[in-house]
């Protein structure tokens, strides 16, 4: 009971106040994000299943076999199969070459498919959710087959031999992806009418689908026994290779989450350390006290122990109901755009939490109060006495491996932790060479100084061990909230430069050279802007440097099994970038047409600089060197092509075109118009994925500016530590100057300079090292390119000596304001 | 009551070993006073904690209240403290996050004692601030503080109590003051009081003085007010 009571009276007087704040936002920090990422995470990992329409697919060319679908119903699974293949669809003198998808019943499996009764409907209201598959007869339909055939909802028309009606559009599917081979406008029908319509003979390309969706083990079992019946035409599809981009920026966020944990859970660590040490050095006296009372170093153990134990209990609450909330708030500003709704988080994602606290407690908080109850009871007569602690090299050591730890908790990559615990290490200590440099300069210079400049520089450097400690702890602190803002600024910027608000989110393929120059009117009519228009050929590659590719390199290289399409250009797209070689205008072969291959295709085809492919194009030959490697954006929603062709090359063949245009939703009807007009030309649309993906990064984007709050949060309270730590020697310096006749603006005037010159000194020293940070974590961690803060070296500096500057008279002015003669009788 | 026997304490210095106390003996009854004085450094204050079981001598005996304090650990030497010493200091030494009423509260709550809030408030209120109980001791003059660590010392009921210099930071009149509500606490609970002053109107008020230098007794005077030179 003395002890809660202690407690209390500890807390009322201010004593424990930083150390449990600290604690609290340790635990808060870590709980918000390890429940968010983990509610995250399940979200992530079922859309990724709404994207497939399953758990798993199975994709082959060949039909699915039937003992693998008496397999799967011994194993209780749900399936369902997909059909998909390319075919010319009928409706009088009309056609088109449809994207054909025969679904059998229970298509999808997860996630859902969208139809309406009115084409290109963007009215939720309008939309449903179809409960099943069209019935046998029945055939649903893109919005954009409407026009192209002359159709309306109840009207007939052929797939093959077969003549279907057409009872819906579909508005969105869940496993179609944004891949461009899906050209054709999407017709579904039943599964059981696709062999009236006889247009599957031996040798057409088709595409097999088995959907998968039972229990993790089950499917794992059900795979096991699969996998080593499967043919190389056959592979498995899981949730991974079926992430889109979105997955990208998700991947992104949840690592920069991470990255604000671990650098929150620093910040916490040095503030519990820092107030620990202070508590620790304000209880000698009462623990001396004590113990002159009577206590027992048994007693006072357990006074200590329960005051701590009952102030983590209540830090590790509080911590997780304000983690809690805060990701309750960070999770429901994204509900309204996230596609899935956010389950509740597993019961292991709120252990990070309570085991930070622990740590914290055990690491941070026991080691400085250790020696507490040997401190022996003649120190209350005799104060001069020095107390003997745990010594501070292992206070030191247990400090940087609960910082490992806690890093590890969140990255779960024992190596990353300690090179991030190291680096900051290796900083701390040049920071401390650094500021012990600085501040023997300091004296020197003092001496030649103004008064003020003077008693600033001198209470410098009569604590100089204190003031380097300060000053390292304050670099490390702006150091890591440097990093941390810089992070997410550039973060936010590279995010919404992938896709500003006005990218282009319809495609146009397949326009004539004769169509080209009044599509281009007819967007110029309705004050649309084209991008480039591509010209673009259909090839097969053949024979690389004149020998026919082996099967090895056939089976690696998916652009040798089917045509790729080739374009030319003379100018690079801002998303290209070469690698190796030369660009046209530099690049000097006479004779010879050059091309130039993205990396990955190159990479896969074994292919390099000067290395000959020779292209079938409609039966024509097509030589062309290797000019050039690119790399290339394909999340840029730019057009961008494996193979670019030298100026002239394709001169002979005669091209399609292919463009890009933004459509805000009330200009969508432009697709009608244009596709009345010119019936050829396949619109791909991808508005919705494109405003889906931007909505998502503006509200993650949000996210981390509440996260990033939290964090600064932590630095604050690490330097209100700080600054509180050597408070009660400063009280007592200070009112003897005041006593001695010092004015109050002079004194000011000396603790303003002092601080501001600590801070601006951390300050450069902070810069420094988060430049060195956000160049590695861009480099290993991001995956981002490499670009300098040059602004930061300036806001950075001058923040530092402003805010160090202010929280340091702010904190002292206390001191200067009360009657010298009060505070000398407070600090004794 | 208590009894010292030959107490000598030597700490070991970069110079060499440094003699604080030698050959110290004293001997108190129940309700004794006894006076330490003596110059800064004498040794007072190391003899009043060697005697209060706070240090441990080098060598010697001491027995407070049957208890053989020399061949107890500190742990033993607490339970002693606990049930039989009280303290006054010249720092006064309450807590500074503690009000009046808490500090005095605090030896009570310590060793378990019912009502320890009623105890307390009577104390405070012998001492003349019942209406200080809720001030913090930053709020309270040094007289005023030094009145509270006189409550908190009694409230406790020791048999003993140890002072080390209780008026040495006040000034002239309010430590007289202090003086004479200590004694009359003495008298009216019957403890035994040990105190170290350099004060000689407040040693006077003792039955038994002993004035150190360098760590031995130089002068020793029993009740009847006879003075006694002391050598070796």
């Amino acid at each position: 009971m003395l002890a809660l009571k202690l407690l209390w009276r500890n807390w009322r007087a201010g004593e424990v106040k930083i150390l449990a704040s600290a604690l609290i936002l340790a635990v808060a920090v870590v709980s918000c994000i390890s429940i968010f990422t983990d509610r995250l995470e399940q979200a992530l990992i079922s859309q990724s299943h709404t994207f497939l329409g399953a758990d798993r697919v199975i994709r082959s060319s060949q039909p699915i076999q039937d003992k693998w679908r008496l397999l799967a119903a011994d194993y209780d699974m749900k399936t369902a199969t997909t059909t998909q293949f390319a075919s010319m669809v009928f409706r009088d003198d009309r056609m088109h070459l449809a994207s054909v998808k025969a679904v059998s019943r229970g298509y999808p499996l997860l996630g859902q498919l969208k139809v309406s009764d009115v084409p290109f409907a963007t009215d939720a209201e309008l939309i449903k959710v179809a409960q099943g598959v069209p019935a046998s007869g029945e055939v649903w339909a893109d919005s954009r087959l409407l026009p192209l055939l002359g159709l309306k909802i109840g009207d007939q028309f052929t797939v093959g031999e077969k003549s279907l009606t057409l009872t819906r559009v579909i508005i969105d599917e869940p496993d179609r992806g944004s891949n461009f081979s899906a050209y054709g406008a999407r017709v579904m029908m039943n599964e059981e009418d696709l062999a009236a319509t006889q247009v599957i003979q031996p040798g057409s390309r088709i595409r097999y689908q088995w959907l998968l969706a039972a229990d993790e083990s089950v499917l794992e079992s059900f795979l096991s026994q699969l996998e080593p019946q499967l043919s190389p035409h056959e592979r498995i599809v899981d949730v991974e290779s079926a992430q889109q981009g979105l997955a990208k920026t998700l991947d992104t966020a949840q690592k920069f989450l991470l990255l604000s944990a671990m650098i929150g859970v620093l910040l916490a660590g040095v503030a519990i350390a820092i107030a620990a040490r202070r508590f620790a050095q304000r209880h000698v006296d009462q623990v001396a006290l004590l113990k002159s009372l009577g206590a027992s170093s048994g007693k006072v153990r357990k006074i200590y122990a329960v005051q701590l134990l009952v102030l983590g209990a209540i830090a590790a609450i509080l911590g997780l109901a304000i983690g809690q909330g805060l990701q309750t708030l960070i999770a429901s500003a994204l509900a309204s755009v996230f596609p899935v709704e956010l389950s509740p988080a597993s019961w292991s994602a709120y252990i990070p939490g309570l085991v930070t606290g622990v740590v914290c407690l055990l690491c941070f908080v026991a080691p400085p109060l250790w020696h507490l109850p040997v401190v022996p009871p003649i120190k209350i007569l005799r104060r001069e006495l020095e107390i003997g602690g745990v010594a501070f090299y292992w206070q030191a050591t247990l400090g940087v491996l609960a910082m490992i730890v806690l890093v590890a908790i969140f990255s779960r990559d024992l190596w990353l932790s300690a090179s991030i615990v190291g680096a900051m290490l290796v900083l701390m200590v040049l920071t401390a060479l650094f500021a012990a440099l600085l501040l023997r300069l300091g004296s020197q210079v003092g001496r030649k100084v103004g008064s003020v400049w003077r008693l600033a520089l001198a209470s410098l450097n009569r604590n100089a061990q204190q003031s380097v400690i300060q000053m390292m702890v304050f670099g490390l602190a702006i150091m890591l909230l440097l990093t941390l803002t810089s992070l997410r600024t550039t973060l936010i910027e590279d995010w919404q430069l992938q896709l500003p608000p006005e990218t282009p989110n319809h495609f146009l393929l397949n326009v004539s050279p004769a169509e080209k120059d009044d599509v281009i009117e007819l967007m110029q009519s309705q004050g649309l802007t084209s991008q480039y228009l591509f010209p673009m050929v259909r090839a097969r590659l053949t024979h690389i440097n004149g020998v026919e590719p082996s099967e090895e390199v056939k089976q690696r290289a998916e652009m040798l099994r089917r045509e790729a399409n080739l374009s030319w250009s003379e100018s690079l797209n801002d998303d290209n970038k070469i690698i190796e070689g030369k660009w046209w205008d530099q690049w000097r072969e006479p004779g010879v047409h050059g091309i130039s291959v993205e990396a990955e295709a190159a990479q896969d085809l074994g292919v390099g600089l000067g290395d000959d492919l020779r292209f079938s194009v409609g039966g024509l030959m097509l030589e062309a060197r290797i000019a050039s490697i690119r790399t290339l954006k394909w999340d840029s929603m730019n057009p961008n092509f494996y193979f670019l062709m030298s100026p002239g090359a394709l001169d002979d063949f005669s091209p399609t075109y292919l463009t890009s245009v933004f459509l805000s939703p009330e200009n969508k009807i432009f697709v009608n118009r244009l596709l009345e007009q010119f019936p050829t030309i396949v619109v791909i649309e991808m508005d919705r994925v494109i405003a889906q993906i931007q909505s998502i990064v503006a509200q993650v984007s949000v996210g981390i500016e509440l996260m990033l709050w939290l964090v600064l949060l932590g630095g604050f309270m690490v330097m209100w530590a700080a600054v509180s730590a050597t408070m009660d020697e400063r009280k007592q310096e200070t009112a003897l100057l005041r006593a001695l006749g010092s004015p109050r603006k002079r004194l000011l005037g000396s603790l303003l300079i002092e601080f501001s010159l600590l801070g601006g000194l951390a300050g450069v020293m902070a810069v420094i090292g988060a430049e060195v940070l956000l160049l590695s974590i861009q480099y290993w961690v991001l995956d981002m390119p490499l670009q300098l803060h040059v602004a930061l070296w300036v806001w950075g500096t001058l923040g530092a000596m402003v805010l160090i500057g202010a929280l340091g008279v702010f904190s002292c002015r206390r001191v200067v304001t009360t009657p010298p003669g009060l505070i000398l009788r407070e600090v004794g | 009551m208590l009894n010292a026997q030959s107490l000598t304490k030597k700490v070991s210095t970069a110079a060499g070993e440094l003699i604080i106390l030698d050959e110290v003996s004293l001997q108190l009854q129940a309700g004794d006073s006894l006076a330490i004085t003596g110059a800064s450094g004498s040794g007072k204050s190391t003899l009043l904690g060697i005697l209060a079981g706070l240090d441990e001598p080098t060598s010697g005996k001491i027995s407070l209240h049957q208890h053989e304090l020399t061949e107890l650990g500190e742990e033993g030497r607490a339970k002693v403290r606990a049930a039989h010493v009280g303290f006054v200091f010249q720092s006064f030494q309450l807590l500074p996050g503690l009000t009046a009423l808490e500090n005095v509260m605090m030896p009570l709550e310590l060793h378990g004692i019912d009502n320890a809030k009623g105890k307390a408030e009577f104390f405070l209120t012998r001492v003349g601030l019942n209406k200080r109980l809720d001030h913090y001791p930053q709020q309270l003059s040094g007289g005023e503080q030094q009145r509270v660590a006189i409550a908190r010392a009694f409230a406790s009921e020791p048999d003993v109590l140890f002072a080390d210099e209780p008026t040495g930071n006040l000034d002239s009149a309010t430590g007289a003051h202090v003086i004479e509500l200590l004694f009359e606490l003495n008298r009216e609970q019957g403890t035994t009081l040990i105190l170290v002053t350099h004060e000689q109107r407040l040693a006077q008020h003792c039955q038994q003085r002993i004035s150190l230098e360098a760590g031995k007794v130089v002068e020793r005077v029993c009740e009847q007010g006879v003075a006694l030179s002391e050598v070796g």
